[in-house]
C-alpha cells in the first residue's frame, strides 16, 4: 500500500465511523510517513508497519453516538441561546472598552505631539510655558504607550475569552447530542514568553516615565507660576488670574 | 499478546514517557514500538483518547528546517492520573506475578 492509498483508506474509514477532526488525525499519520521516509523507509514498508487502516480507524473512539434524546438537545440549545444573549452583550461591552482605550491612546498621543511641537489648534490646550509643556507632553506620550500595551493585552484576553466561550458552546451542544467533548480552554491568554516579557517591560517603562514626568510637570508648573494652584495663575478652566 | 490486553497498559506507558519530557507524535510511536511489539499506527488513537479525556494537551513548535511539530504535554490532571494509575498497576502486576509464579511451583 502506498502512502496516498493508506491515507485515503484511513480518511474513508474515519468518515464512515463518524470521527470528528479526521483532518487532524490524517495529518498525524502524514507526519509519521514524512519522518519514516526521511529515515529511508519505503512507503510500503511504513504503511505495513503502521497497521491496517480499517483497524486503526476503528480504534479512534467513536464518541458520536446516536442521539440520546432530542428533547435534551432542544433544551440545551434554548438554554445556550439565552446565555448567548447575555454573553453577546458582555462581549460588546468588552469591545466598547477596547475602543475607548484605543481612542484614549490616540488622544494622549495627539495632545503630547501638540505640547512638544508647540501646536495649539484653536487654543484647545490650556496655555502654559514651554518647559512644563514639554514635560507634560512626555508624560502623555508615555501614557499613550501604556494605554497601547493595555489595548494589546486586553485584545488578547478578549480573543481568548471568546475562544473559551465558543469551546464551551461546542461542548455543550456536543454533550447534549452525544458528540465528542473537547477539553475546555482557559480564559487567560497564553502569549509567547518573549512577547509577554516585552509587553511587561514596555508597560513598566512607560508607567515609570508617565509618573515621573507628571509629578515633575506639576512641580515645575508650581515653581514657574509661583502658585500651588498654577491653573488659577495661568487662567485655566475659565478662571481669571486677576480675580 | 492480545492487543486489547495491551491497550490500557500502553496508555500508562505514554503517560510515563510524557512525564519525562514533551514529545511529538512520531517520537512516542517510535519509543513504544521499540520497546513493545505493536503496530506503529496504534499510538495515535491512544494519544487522541488521552487528549479528549483531558490528560494531555498539544502545542505547535517550530523546528529548524521543517514544518512545525505538534508536541504533546501532560496536563495537571494527566500527572495526577498517571501517578495514581502507576501505583495501581505496579501493585496489580506484583500480585499477578505472585499468582503466576505460584502456578510454576505447583508444576514442579
Amino acid at each position: 500500500m502506498t502512502k496516498s492509498e493508506f491515507l485515503l483508506k484511513l480518511a474513508d474509514e474515519l468518515k464512515k465511523n463518524n470521527i470528528a477532526d479526521a483532518d487532524d488525525i490524517i495529518s498525524e499519520y502524514e507526519q509519521h510517513f514524512a519522518f519514516k521516509m526521511a529515515d529511508g523507509f519505503t512507503e510500503e514498508e511504513i504503511a505495513a508497519k503502521l497497521g491496517n487502516p480499517e483497524y486503526l480507524a476503528s480504534q479512534f473512539e467513536n464518541t458520536c453516538e446516536d442521539k440520546k434524546s432530542g428533547g435534551k438537545k432542544a433544551a440545551s440549545v434554548i438554554g445556550l441561546c439565552i446565555i448567548d444573549i447575555f454573553a453577546g452583550t458582555f462581549f460588546l461591552l468588552l469591545m466598547a472598552w477596547e475602543l475607548i482605550m484605543a481612542a484614549f491612546s490616540i488622544c494622549s498621543l495627539v495632545v503630547a505631539v501638540c505640547l512638544l511641537g508647540r501646536i495649539n489648534p484653536r487654543s484647545l490646550i490650556p496655555p502654559m510655558p514651554y518647559l512644563p509643556g514639554v514635560v507634560f507632553g512626555l508624560s502623555l506620550a508615555a501614557l499613550s504607550i501604556l494605554s497601547v500595551t493595555g489595548c494589546i493585552y486586553f485584545a488578547a484576553f478578549m480573543r481568548q475569552l471568546m475562544r473559551s466561550y465558543s469551546r464551551f458552546h461546542q461542548n455543550t451542544i456536543a454533550a447534549a447530542s452525544g458528540g465528542a467533548v473537547l477539553p475546555s480552554i482557559g480564559i487567560y491568554p497564553r502569549l509567547p514568553a518573549i512577547i509577554n516579557r516585552r509587553i511587561r517591560t514596555v508597560a513598566m517603562f512607560s508607567l515609570v516615565l508617565f509618573t515621573t514626568c507628571f509629578v515633575l510637570g506639576m512641580a515645575l508648573s508650581m515653581i514657574i507660576s509661583g502658585s500651588l494652584e498654577f491653573w488659577h495663575a495661568w487662567g485655566w478652566f475659565g478662571y481669571n488670574s486677576v480675580n | 499478546m492480545n492487543i486489547q490486553y495491551k491497550k490500557g497498559v500502553l496508555e500508562l506507558c505514554v503517560l510515563s514517557l510524557l512525564k519525562k519530557h514533551d514529545c511529538y507524535g512520531y517520537e512516542i510511536s517510535e519509543y513504544l514500538s521499540n520497546h513493545i511489539d505493536i503496530a506503529d499506527g496504534t499510538v495515535y488513537p491512544i494519544l487522541r483518547k488521552l487528549r479528549s479525556e483531558g490528560l494531555l494537551t498539544t502545542y505547535m513548535q517550530e523546528e529548524s528546517g521543517g514544518p512545525p511539530r505538534k508536541y504533546y504535554t501532560l496536563t495537571k490532571l494527566g500527572r495526577e492520573v498517571y501517578e495514581k494509575e502507576r501505583a495501581e498497576y505496579l501493585d496489580f502486576a506484583k500480585r499477578v506475578e505472585i499468582l503466576l509464579e505460584d502456578d510454576d511451583n505447583d508444576k514442579k
